[in-house]
């Protein structure tokens, strides 16, 4: 079996999960607990608190722990709002995850402005300037499309930002490119950040929120006050261990470099045996994530007939395939039956190149296959 | 004793079969009470649940009011049939200031004193006993029943719940349901089943064009069907080369109508190689291009051997969901996986197909190889 969705979830990394044994066995004790004991776990994680700042390259704020990318993005939007009636401004390409907690905002009566995405997946920057002002309160633009792959441009959004709605916070959902491109918080003046776990070989059901200032932040879960009382519960220790062990053993640079080849590799192969030009990608400048376009075929049919064949690809967001259409391919523009025809491919850099050829070429052949049979 | 008292409608209509009714009747009561500590007593026109937990009551009466033939249950206090214990249990009644009846049947006309006679005395001692209370012969707020049965038993209740009616599973025969995934079909195998025919199911899916989820949709239907029609086979056939070959050699605008033709012709050796005497199909007259009257001729056309049933066909699609709320399949009819009859669809499906025209369309198939195909691709799924 090939896996070619790890935008979806990836394996966790053995040594990670060593670490989880530890902290779930050995060291067991609950970091608010008075014993010295459980004081050493309280340190344990802050080490990992200061690891996740390290790697986004944030000088201060903080970092709360949560239950994942969704719970950090529901923290980092619910807990920005405030009395009163204010704008808020989000890409039509943001995951469920934010864009569902955007339509909340709109029935709470908060005035929602969705800014819709260009052909290459990008937000729109004209159209997102045009919607900022001082009222605006939250600007809410993910890093990394998981669908598409398309990287937006921070610095540009910051930019904007700075001319047209200086007091807005400025969150993003930095889930598909937190441990795979090079993020600084500080050059983009990023206010909130959310990463998850599971996307880097860590476990699932743990995530985390940078914040800058945490005095505009209001907690949106309520109890024994832990994480400087923006998350209450008690913390999951042995995920925040493991998630700490996983990023360190990531090296960005090195890993991009090898995800590249993949890419090189699987689109070289692919354009090899397409003669007639049926299979397209939407062009963007990560090499993690493609967005594959089939001439007249059904993304869902090939992503079934693939996994017969031994490779399991995506269908855009693994979060919502039982949902028809796609909000975000649309927003690009593309036309709604050529919508039908993707499927999305996502690299690890653990892979070999020759696994990532071989998968291309199944690819292919059981692509023309359906192809022949449904023309 | 507190007993639950059953009613069977239609049976009494049946003349000499009735035996064979009520046995098949109550057969199936015993199968729907499986498990649950219960006697079973039968006197002239009415059957008796008794020495039963009261923690299952409610369990007891809800799987009862899914068997088939039952007309209605009461919850009933089951008392000798005599003047001293039936007004004995009447002075216990509290009325708390609301009008009553009292109704009195008395099957066994033995019993010393008339209906009228003894509803009269009982009311009077309801009177006596709740001052606050009145007699209102037409539009009573508490009812009370005084059954009196030739078992020389007396049931004294209040409230009448509603049963399914129809006749008892399996008096009627056995068929086959065409279990597609929509609203539709799963109503008609109901409706079907509360007319006493028992169900299998034949579901055609088009993997890989449709999903595994589509799959395990109809059979979280077919579990919801079987709480109505009891046990039964679900017979899973793989469409997609028909679907392929019909796609590649006919006319798109007869895809739908071959299809479904060939649908007919797979259902119909099922039936024979399984005894099973009818197809039943979710069709409603005029609801999509296919279910058309010429539609249904050209399709019906192929089966030759045994009726199509078509339950739902003079129904409105909001009648149909009213059912399918009611049997508790509409919210997973309405799951959005696709079947295999959108997989192809056509832009213009012909709405009055003609057999000649579906005939020279099918030429280019090579049938029989087609339905043989299918058949072997058959997987058996027992829902039991």
């Amino acid at each position: 079996m090939i896996y070619l969705d790890n935008a979806a979830t990836t394996k966790m990394f053995e040594s990670a999960l060593q670490v989880y044994k530890d902290y779930a066995c050995d060291k067991f004790f609950n970091p608010s607990a008075g014993y010295e004991v459980a004081r050493n776990v309280a340190k344990d994680m802050e080490g990992v608190r200061a690891q996740i700042k390290a790697i986004i390259s944030a000088k201060n704020g903080t970092i709360i722990f949560t239950g994942g990318a969704t719970e950090s993005n529901n923290l980092a939007i619910l807990g920005s709002l405030r009395g009163g009636k204010c704008e808020y401004i989000f890409s039509q390409g943001e995951h469920p995850s934010v864009y569902n907690v955007a339509k909340e905002l709109e029935r709470l009566g908060q005035i929602v402005h969705f800014i819709p995405l260009t052909k290459n997946g990008e937000v729109d920057y004209d159209l997102l300037a045009q919607h900022l002002n001082d009222k605006t309160r939250l600007i809410s633009i993910m890093l990394v499309s998981n669908e598409t792959g398309a990287i937006n441009d921070l610095n540009r959004v910051n930019e904007l930002r700075k001319k047209y709605s200086p007091s807005a916070l400025l969150h993003v959902d930095g889930v598909q490119a937190f441990c795979k491109f090079k993020v600084d918080v500080e050059k983009s003046s990023i206010d909130l950040f959310t990463i998850s776990a599971h996307k880097f070989h860590g476990p699932k059901g743990v995530g985390a929120l940078y914040v800058r200032d945490a005095n505009k932040l209001k907690n949106i879960i309520f109890g024994g006050g832990q994480e400087g009382n923006y998350r209450s519960g008690t913390e999951n220790v042995p995920g925040i261990m493991a998630m700490g062990k996983a990023i360190d053993c990531i090296d960005i640079e090195k890993n991009l470099h090898v995800v590249e080849k993949l890419n090189k590799i699987f689109k070289d192969t692919i354009k090899s045996l397409d003669k007639d030009n049926q299979i397209s990608f939407v062009e963007t400048q990560n090499p993690y994530i493609i967005s594959v376009a089939l001439k007249a075929v059904n993304g869902e049919t090939l992503m079934r007939a693939l996994q017969d064949n031994g490779v399991l690809v995506g269908k855009g967001s693994a979060c919502s395939t039982k949902k028809s259409g796609n909000r975000i391919l649309e927003s690009m523009g593309i036309d709604k039956n050529i919508i039908k025809s993707h499927i999305r491919v996502s690299f690890d850099f653990l892979q070999d190149q020759k696994e990532i050829e071989d998968a291309a070429k199944i690819i292919y052949q059981t692509y023309r296959d359906i192809w022949e049979r449904v023309k | 004793m507190r007993v639950l008292l059953l009613r069977f409608g239609e049976l009494y209509l049946k003349g000499d079969n009735r035996r064979i009714f009520e046995d098949i009747l109550i057969y199936n009561i015993q199968n729907a009470l499986e498990g649950l500590k219960h006697s079973f007593s039968k006197t002239f026109g009415r059957y008796v649940i008794s020495d039963y937990d009261d923690s299952d009551e409610d369990i007891l009466v809800e799987r009862l009011t899914k068997v088939f033939g039952l007309h209605s249950l009461s919850k009933a206090e089951q008392i000798n049939a005599s003047e001293e214990e039936i007004t004995s249990e009447i002075a216990k009644i509290k009325c708390e200031n609301k009008s009553f009846k009292v109704f009195v049947k008395r099957a066994d006309k033995n019993f010393p004193i008339s209906s009228m006679d003894l509803a009269k005395r009982m009311g009077e001692l309801i009177l006596r006993n709740n001052s606050g209370s009145w007699v209102d012969l037409y539009h009573p707020e508490v009812e009370v029943h005084i059954d009196i049965r030739l078992n020389k038993k007396a049931y004294i209740f209040s409230d009448t719940i509603k049963c399914q009616g129809g006749l008892p599973l399996g008096c009627s025969g056995k068929g086959l349901l065409l279990l597609s995934g929509g609203i539709d079909s799963p109503v008609s195998g109901y409706l079907i089943a509360k007319r006493g025919l028992k169900i299998d199911a034949l579901h055609f899916q088009s993997y890989p064009y449709t999903s595994i989820e589509a799959k395990e949709k109809v059979l979280v239907l077919a579990e919801k069907l079987k709480s109505y029609v009891g046990p039964f086979k679900l017979h899973v056939v793989s469409f997609t080369r028909v679907q392929e070959a019909i796609h590649a050699y006919c006319a798109p605008e007869y895809m739908i109508t071959i299809m479904r033709r060939i649908m007919m012709r797979v259902a119909e050796r099922i039936c024979i190689e399984n005894s099973l005497g009818a197809i039943i199909t979710g069709e409603s007259l005029g609801q999509v291009a296919s279910q058309t009257m010429q539609s249904m001729t050209v399709t019906g056309g192929v089966v030759k051997n045994i009726p199509i049933f078509r339950p739902c066909i003079a129904m409105d699609k909001e009648d149909i969901i009213k059912i399918a709320n009611d049997i508790d399949t509409f919210q997973t009819s309405i799951l959005p996986y696709e079947d295999c009859c959108t997989v192809f669809l056509p832009k213009n499906p012909v709405i009055k197909p003609n057999i000649e025209k579906a005939e020279k369309e099918e030429k280019f198939l090579d049938i029989e190889q087609l339905v043989s195909e299918c058949l072997n691709t058959r997987e058996i799924i027992e829902i039991k």
